[in-house]
């Protein structure tokens, strides 16, 4: 407020007028376009909604995961369990996501969720509501990932969406409580007989506060 | 090649389309466009002026031609002052930013997006001429002429004393 007035017009012009950065979804979206050489795909992706934009970066990202995972698995033959299943996790998430299919039941409140799932799946998954940590609850859904029956939890963080995949599992599974893939944020733990799997494209910091708050939850 | 110029493009867009959406759309076109064609450019040293020229065209042609000008809230004058919170300079200063906005809005297209890519995008006049697709000298005098209708709305504002040229 105490600066001298512009000199110039140019000053002038500069510092009335702002220049504008580019919203984030629109970045990420130019980011994986540009990344990108499947250039078939731009037409089918492009939306109006913003929120589109999160979802065609997923959707090239999951073209690129099929393609050079294959890529990868094919090269070195080594297609351990842990990686296979952490394949299959950000398969699904991504496929949630672009497939407009991401809840079968969409509400926040958890004694909607929570019933739905029965008869769904063969148990009874926790589903807290987390809208106070900052993750507010989307829906859920039923899925089959890597041979598992599993309950699909769907939280929101800001832009970004968190699939947590639940099912039995009597032994710890194969897997490190944390993985990336190809930007991709996994955290794993088990609890109670239930193996937990939470897959976002947040950042892994922020998938970590989101393991916190829901175990915390159940205690 | 695309993305350390995306806030050029989108700010570009912004001011060419006057519209938080349609600036979106244009950029992601513009994007889509330039994805694809990128093996045509020749130097990278290009690639800005090269995408903001994708950019102009997508805001020009993704919609009808606007020449109506934006209609801001009235009264911004008495909208500013606040005497309790601000000195009469500070005042001043932010009517006087408020008014090169709206001076700067309601330039024709052809001025306004001559004086965005000059002043606040920092091109050369060579790159204003392939972006906006007009010879030079339309450029130069389309500048002045831009710069005239700011610096003469200025002007009439009472509370504006330092001298622009």
């Amino acid at each position: 407020m105490t600066a001298p007035p512009p000199r110039s017009l140019g000053e002038a012009l500069r510092e009335a007028l702002p220049a504008y950065e580019a919203p984030e979804a629109l970045r990420e979206w130019a980011r994986a376009q540009a990344s990108s050489e499947m250039h078939s795909l731009d037409r089918a992706s492009k939306r109006r909604d913003i929120r589109r934009f999160a979802y065609a970066a997923g959707l090239v990202a999951a073209l690129a995961i099929g393609w050079s995972g294959a890529r990868i698995f094919h090269a070195s033959g080594d297609g351990s369990r842990a990686q296979v299943l952490v394949t299959a996790l950000v398969d699904t998430h991504v496929r949630s996501l672009m497939a407009d299919h991401l809840t079968d039941v969409e509400s926040s409140d958890h004694h909607t969720v929570k019933p739905w799932f029965a008869g769904k799946v063969p148990f009874a998954p926790n589903v807290p509501e987390l809208q106070s940590q900052g993750f507010p609850l989307i829906g859920g859904r039923a899925e089959f990932v890597a041979g598992h029956t599993a309950a699909a939890l769907v939280y929101g963080r800001g832009p970004h969406t968190i699939n947590l995949f639940i099912w039995p599992s009597s032994a710890s599974d194969a897997g490190a409580p944390t993985a990336t893939y190809n930007g991709y944020a996994l955290a794993h733990w088990s609890s109670h007989g239930l193996t937990y799997w939470a897959v976002t494209d947040a950042a892994s910091s922020e998938l970590e506060a989101f393991k916190r708050a829901y175990v915390a939850s159940l205690q | 090649m695309v993305l350390p110029h995306l806030n050029a493009a989108y700010t570009l867009a912004r001011y060419l389309t006057k519209d938080v959406n349609e600036a979106e759309d244009a950029t992601q076109e513009a994007i889509l466009r330039a994805v694809r064609y990128v093996h045509t450019l020749r130097n990278d040293a290009d690639a800005r002026a090269w995408l903001l020229a994708i950019v102009r065209r997508e805001c020009y042609g993704g919609r009808q031609h606007r020449i109506d000008t934006v209609a801001f809230d009235d009264v911004p004058e008495l909208q500013l002052v606040d005497q309790g919170a601000q000195t009469d300079a500070a005042a001043n200063r932010s009517m006087l930013q408020h008014r090169i906005r709206e001076v700067v809005a309601a330039l024709p297209d052809g001025l306004r997006e001559t004086l965005i890519l000059r002043e606040l995008q920092q091109c050369s006049y060579d790159e204003i001429a392939t972006i906006t697709e007009v010879p030079l000298g339309t450029v130069m005098s389309r500048l002045s002429r831009a710069r005239a209708r700011v610096a003469e709305a200025l002007g009439s504002l009472a509370s504006f004393e330092e001298g622009y040229g």
